[in-house]
Parts: C-alpha cells; sequence; structure tokens
C-alpha cells in the first residue's frame, strides 16, 4: 500500500503560522502532507478540491481560521458552506466524504495542527489510493 | 384536457398591456420560443414540448431592460424565476405571469416535486396534478459509496462534453463558464474528467437548481443528472433549509456568510 497523499490547504493569516509553529516548536506531525498556502480559506473553491482530487490527492485538508478570527471577516464562513455541500456531493457521487475535511486551525495552536495532519493522515490510511478509484 | 385554447385566451387578455408575450411558438412542426406581438400570431401558439423560457425571458429583458413583458410559465419555470429574480437577473416587476400547470404524464415524465405554479400567480391554465416522487433519486440513496462510483463513472463515460446540461439550464447565467476556462477542466478532453466536470457543474447547482430537468432533456447521452441534483437539492435543504424556487424572499445559503451573533 503506498503512503497516502494529502494536500492541505492553509490560510495565511491562521493555519499557515500555526503550521509553521508546529515546525518551530519542533512537533512531530505525519510528513505525507503537503501545505499550500492560500490567501483565505474562502479562496478554496469546490474546484479546486475537485481538480485537486483528480490530480491524485488521497485527502484534501481545508485549514482556516476560527469563526470570529477571519481576516477577511467572513471569508470562512463560505468555506464551511461549501465544504459541508461538497462533501455530501462526494458522497453521492461516489467518493468517500471523509477524503476532504474543513478543520479550523489558530496561528497559536501549532500542536493541534499537527493533532489534525496526524488524525486526517490515519483516516485516509483506510481508504484506497484515489489514483486506484479514479483508474 | 386541452390547454392550448384556455392559453390563448389567458394571453389574448394581457397581450393589450404588455409589449410582448413570451411563449413557445410552432412553426411547421419546430416548436422554439418567440415573443408574440400581435393576435394573428396566437394561431402558432404551442404549448409543448417544455422549453426554459426564463433564459429567454433574461435574453429579452438584458436587451430592453424597460419592456412590460409577459411570459407563460410552468411550475418548474416558476421556481427558475424566483431563483434568477434572487440574483437579479430577471426583474420581476416588469413581468406578468401566466400559470401553465403540466399534466399528470409531463409531471411522471419529470419526476416533478410541483408539476404547476402558484408562488407568482394565484390561478394557472390547466389542472393541478399530483406531485411526483423522485425514485432513481431514492434507488441513488440505498446504494453504497462503490456502487455509487461505478453508477456514475457508467453514466459520465458516455459523456460528449457538449455543454448541452449547462446551455439548457435556465440558472446557468454567468458570462463566463468555469467549465470552459482550462484551469479546472482540460480542454480537448473527451469523455471529460470525472470527477471535475460533473461535479463542478453539481456544485454549481447547488442552492440554485429547481429540479426543472431541462439539463436531462438537453443531454444527448441520457445522463440522469437530475438524479444527482435531485439527492443535492434535498441535502441543501437538509443543511441549510433552503429550498430553491418555493419563496422571494428567502436567501440562497452559498451567497451568504452566516450571521453574526449580537
Amino acid at each position: 500500500m503506498p503512503e497516502p497523499r494529502i494536500v492541505a490547504y492553509a490560510c495565511t493569516y491562521c493555519s499557515y503560522p500555526g503550521a509553521d509553529l508546529a515546525g518551530i516548536s519542533r512537533i512531530k506531525y505525519s510528513p505525507n502532507v503537503n501545505i499550500i498556502r492560500v490567501l483565505c480559506s474562502g479562496r478554496v473553491s469546490a474546484e479546486l478540491i475537485l481538480r485537486t482530487l483528480r490530480e491524485g490527492a488521497d485527502g484534501v485538508l481545508v485549514l482556516g481560521c476560527h469563526y470570529g478570527d477571519c481576516h477577511f471577516i467572513n471569508g470562512n464562513h463560505r468555506t464551511a458552506k461549501r465544504v459541508a455541500i461538497l462533501e455530501r456531493v462526494l458522497e453521492y457521487a461516489g467518493i468517500e466524504p471523509e477524503r476532504l475535511r474543513l478543520e479550523w486551525v489558530s496561528a497559536s495552536e501549532g500542536e493541534r495542527f499537527a493533532q489534525v495532519v496526524d488524525e486526517f493522515t490515519e483516516t485516509i490510511r483506510q481508504l484506497p489510493p484515489m489514483k486506484q478509484v479514479l483508474a | 384536457m386541452n390547454r392550448l385554447e384556455p392559453l390563448r385566451s389567458a394571453i389574448e387578455e394581457v397581450l393589450d398591456k404588455v409589449d410582448g408575450v413570451v411563449a413557445l411558438r410552432n412553426v411547421s412542426g419546430h416548436v422554439a420560443p418567440h415573443l408574440f406581438k400581435d393576435r394573428e400570431e396566437l394561431d402558432e401558439l404551442a404549448v409543448s414540448p417544455k422549453y426554459p423560457l426564463p433564459g429567454t425571458l433574461h435574453l429579452i429583458q438584458t436587451a430592453h431592460p424597460e419592456a412590460q413583458l409577459a411570459i407563460v410559465c410552468r411550475g418548474c419555470e416558476e421556481r427558475g424565476l424566483i431563483e434568477l429574480a434572487k440574483r437579479n437577473q430577471v426583474n420581476l416587476d416588469n413581468v406578468t405571469i401566466i400559470g401553465l400547470a403540466c399534466t399528470a404524464e409531463e409531471a411522471e415524465e419529470c419526476r416533478c416535486a410541483k408539476p404547476y405554479p402558484s408562488v407568482l400567480v394565484d390561478s394557472h391554465v390547466g389542472e393541478r396534478t399530483e406531485p411526483v416522487a423522485d425514485r432513481l433519486a431514492e434507488g441513488l440513496r440505498q446504494k453504497d459509496v462503490a456502487e455509487r462510483l461505478e453508477f456514475w463513472r457508467k453514466q459520465f463515460d458516455r459523456c460528449i462534453k457538449c455543454y448541452g446540461c449547462r446551455n439548457a439550464c435556465p440558472q446557468c447565467f454567468c458570462p463566463e463558464c468555469t467549465l470552459e476556462e482550462g484551469l479546472w477542466v482540460d480542454k480537448g478532453e473527451v469523455p471529460p474528467a470525472y470527477p471535475t466536470f460533473h461535479l463542478i457543474r453539481a456544485m454549481h447547482t447547488a442552492g440554485k437548481c429547481v429540479g426543472c430537468r431541462e439539463c436531462e432533456l438537453a443531454c444527448p447521452a441520457n445522463i440522469p443528472l437530475t438524479t444527482l441534483y435531485a439527492v443535492i437539492r434535498e441535502e441543501v435543504k437538509d443543511l441549510f433549509g433552503y429550498e430553491p424556487g418555493v419563496d422571494l424572499e428567502d436567501r440562497p445559503p452559498l451567497v451568504l456568510t452566516m450571521e453574526v451573533e449580537s
């Protein structure tokens, strides 16, 4: 079984510094994750998530600011609604909704970032590789 | 029951008060949307087949924003108009609605949940028929994830990427379509990659799709698109309590942010 490949979209104001803090604090977390910095979790469109899965990512993690902390005031509200629907769309289209997860990670939550990534990697490990699913 | 004669008299009633009536015209067997302006033209009036007239109304209003128009409206077209009005694509202030109920056969064919208009109009031509439950959507619910994937892969493999579903959709009004950009869906790939092309479109219908089934009627490959959109519609209702096309005042959830608690 090949190692799962996970793409994490981390917002530049909260979650990316959170990931940075995890690194600075020397917290170990799963190396399966590829972090991509986005200006806001609200920028992570359904198109982006679907294309990421199409390109063979086994899981997509969307990381944004907690409610009320969004730099753009309500960008994360949009993400929350979008991801909630997309999870159900994926489910009906035959793609495990567990492959997509939305989490709020603030800049001070390095430990939480590591925990989220580790948990998500374990979840994805239980699923067949996306390349095999879409073959 | 013949609906042509009552519909004709309903149109004749409003014809003098408006600049034109958007309805279907049958020219030697070919039915197409038409803007009726004279009584003589009404000899060629047609009732069926179904055609997405709200899109036609949108086009005319874009070119002539001041025009006073009337439109013949089925249940699904009324729902479509409501959603278009919410997104500022049609101006209902300048529009008179002529309601038209679908026959039991039409409702059955469309698996329509509400085959008559009742929100924007008080009465309609034709008799109300019973709503029809969508058995295909129920069947999809009972499948497990692997079966669903197999089912949709088989369906979407037939896609020839003609964009018919998008072109027929009364809710697809964007001047530039993300499906054509080439950024998310590679150009020149047929059938288009799963899941990008089809699920991007499915996501874009969330909170907008009124279940008029125009996409499915337009599809040359007979892909049961509305089955997927129907379950999405139910999920949107479940998540946000929003049903597209039911109420003019309800705001669509995906264009709104959550209300700030004070």
